[in-house]
């Protein structure tokens, strides 16, 4: 059995910070403690990443590209980095947790959904009261979406109180298969996690290349003023982006919560871990910010088996990546050469 | 080649802001070259009403950004068919007329009729619904697209764009060879024609085009401006702007030539290439 006990994505009580792998003791450490295992041999001599760190990068990769993806899509549509969207994450999910149990105890799955319509409603109706009537340039607007992230903690904090709080739902225990097989502990919940993300991530796809919306989208992105002079009515855009950046920003917000804990301050902790990974996949490419929030949210969590790294600095490392990453490639793994 | 009735070189009786003391020579000179050329009719010019046949007609606009004005009351108008070219020098306006034109920048006065309707103060996704498009000068397409659906979002406003993209393939293969590969991997020149035909999906009658050559190699120009001319035979009238004064001017039935944000000279273009004084004040002697 693979010593597995930096694997507290889960179950963990205190679900201090963001890191979701920095929860537990360090794992290197333990296991030179506990000398050679026999089927972990490559393991401890660093040579391969062991399943479970692997499949615990997947859940926070999932996470991060949730929330990045949205992020991308305001920077690039909008023209503003949003410091509002990890707080949009927030806001979906106390969303859920006022239908799910706090207020009225709908059905978990049916919570979610009615939670992700609300906070979307939250990104609509911020657009359609603030960013949309303001006629400034970015930094303005950066400056605007910090305000709107302090109000929505606030009003959260005001309505749930500042303490965390978790969802009154199963699915905590490692799917028992895939400990016996593969030796990965992995919960029902994260495998929910996985699936829905890669549903959600190929429903984008689809959107984007394949719906007339999502051509006029991908246009808007990459060129805003060409797109009003072909005819493009690019309000709308803005407006169907917010959609789309709301889903799934109030989904990773969900799945954050399931993840670790619901926290007034739980998205804007993960929101530098967001900007890592749109800068990292190269600004103005969506699919960049999904690659980057790979990459990232890997980094993050494989920072167990870099020898000598304690895991409280997974973060620090993602982010010593990123900077060695965009050293070669100054505007992203998928940043555009020419233009935007 | 449209016909034209005037048949001479006018210099335009609004002056570059003549109120303006630094443009005091620029004004002698250009009046020293005008009193020596016999120009019939330039007393007339600036009044004169555009003609009955013009599908764009630009009447007396001041625009500008901000608080920085750049047009004059700038008159200029477009028959159909036909091809006009606007030239000057760098600062003279050329790219603020389109662009007020087009509904990206308000005028501060004066207004815009195209086919006898105003349309001063609409917004360009308006003004491509009522038969106008531009082309910008730079980044004039969308690179992560391919060139299908860059000429697709040329016809966002069309409920049925396929015919006329397929008929955009005929009149130029090189498009419908490339019409899979993304935008921004072609050539300047094919680049440059992406451009052109996605402003063609909407089949409009007046086209706008800022300097098709710009940042060309010299050996695409003369492709582009064919492409251009291609385009006109298809029955749409275009105004031009082209820093290549001559070349453009060279496949255009008129002409004007922009100074400080107005209309100095205007005339059929073989005259504009002939006149001396044009030609030794903006044409590179």
């Amino acid at each position: 059995m693979v010593v597995d006990s930096h694997l507290v994505l889960g179950g963990d009580p205190v679900g201090a910070g963001v890191g979701l792998g920095a929860l537990g003791p360090l794992p290197v450490a333990q296991m030179i403690a506990l000398g050679p295992l026999p089927d972990a041999q490559m393991i401890a001599l660093g040579l391969l990443p062991d399943a479970q760190l692997i499949a615990n990068g997947l859940v926070f990769s999932s996470i991060i590209v949730l929330g990045s993806v949205g992020l991308s899509l305001v920077y690039d549509i909008a023209d503003f980095p949003n410091f509002a969207h990890g707080d949009l994450m927030t806001v979906g999910a106390y969303a859920t947790l006022a239908v799910g149990g706090f207020y009225v105890a709908l059905p978990f799955p049916v919570a979610v959904v009615v939670g992700t319509a609300a906070a979307t409603a939250v990104a609509v109706g911020t657009h359609w009261l603030v960013f949309d009537r303001m006629d400034v340039g970015p930094l303005e607007l950066l400056i605007a979406s910090i305000g709107v992230a302090f109000v929505y903690r606030a009003v959260l904090m005001q309505a749930f109180t500042s303490g965390s709080q978790s969802y009154d739902v199963g699915g905590r225990s490692p799917i028992p298969a895939l400990r016996t097989v593969f030796d990965v502990a992995l919960t029902y919940r994260q495998l929910v996690i996985l699936a829905a993300t890669v549903l959600l991530v190929v429903g984008l796809h689809v959107f984007l290349q394949y719906t007339t919306m999502g051509r006029k989208m991908r246009a808007t992105s990459a060129n805003g003023s060409l797109a009003k002079v072909s005819g493009i009515r690019t309000g709308r855009v803005v407006l169907v982006m917010w959609v789309v950046g709301g889903v799934l920003a109030a989904v990773g917000g969900v799945f954050l919560g399931l993840e670790t804990l619901v926290r007034p301050r739980m998205g804007f902790d993960l929101l530098l871990v967001l900007f890592a990974a749109v800068i990292l996949g190269g600004i103005g490419s969506v699919y960049g910010a999904m690659l980057g929030g790979v990459v990232i949210g890997m980094v993050h969590e494989l920072t167990p088996w870099i020898p000598l790294v304690p895991t409280r600095y997974d973060k620090a490392l993602a982010f010593l990546i990123m900077i060695l990453i965009l050293l070669v490639r100054p505007s992203g793994i998928m940043g555009g050469g020419t233009s935007r | 080649m449209a016909d034209d009735g005037d048949g001479a070189v006018d210099r335009a009786a609004a002056g570059p802001a003549v109120d303006d003391v630094t443009a005091a020579d620029d004004v002698t000179a250009a009046e020293d070259v005008t009193a020596a050329d016999d120009t019939p009719g330039s007393d007339t010019a600036g009044d004169a009403a555009p003609p009955d046949d013009a599908v764009l007609v630009v009447d007396g606009i001041d625009s500008g950004y901000g608080d920085m004005q750049v047009l004059y009351d700038l008159s200029v108008h477009l028959r159909a068919e036909e091809v006009v070219c606007m030239v000057g020098p760098n600062g003279a306006g050329k790219s603020t007329v389109l662009k007020t034109v087009f509904g990206l920048l308000e005028p501060w006065a004066g207004g815009v009729r195209l086919d006898g309707d105003d349309i001063t103060d609409t917004a360009p996704a308006d003004v491509v619904r009522r038969g106008m498009g531009y082309v910008p000068q730079t980044d004039n397409v969308f690179p992560p697209l391919t060139v299908e659906e860059n000429l697709r979002m040329g016809g966002v406003a069309r409920m049925h764009p396929d015919d006329v993209i397929e008929g955009l393939y005929d009149r130029f293969p090189i498009l419908d060879e490339y019409r899979d590969a993304e935008a921004g991997d072609l050539s300047g020149g094919e680049r440059q024609l992406v451009a052109l035909a996605r402003a063609l999906v909407m089949e409009p009658d007046v086209l706008l085009i800022d300097e098709p050559s710009a940042g060309l190699a010299p050996s695409i120009v003369d492709e582009v401006f064919d492409d251009v001319a291609a385009i006109n035979d298809l029955g749409t009238a275009i105004l031009m702007i082209e820093q290549n004064a001559r070349a453009g001017l060279g496949i255009s039935d008129r002409g004007y030539v922009l100074d400080q944000g107005t209309v100095a000279f205007e005339g059929p273009a073989d005259r504009l290439l002939e006149d001396p004084e044009v030609g030794e004040l903006y044409l590179g002697g």
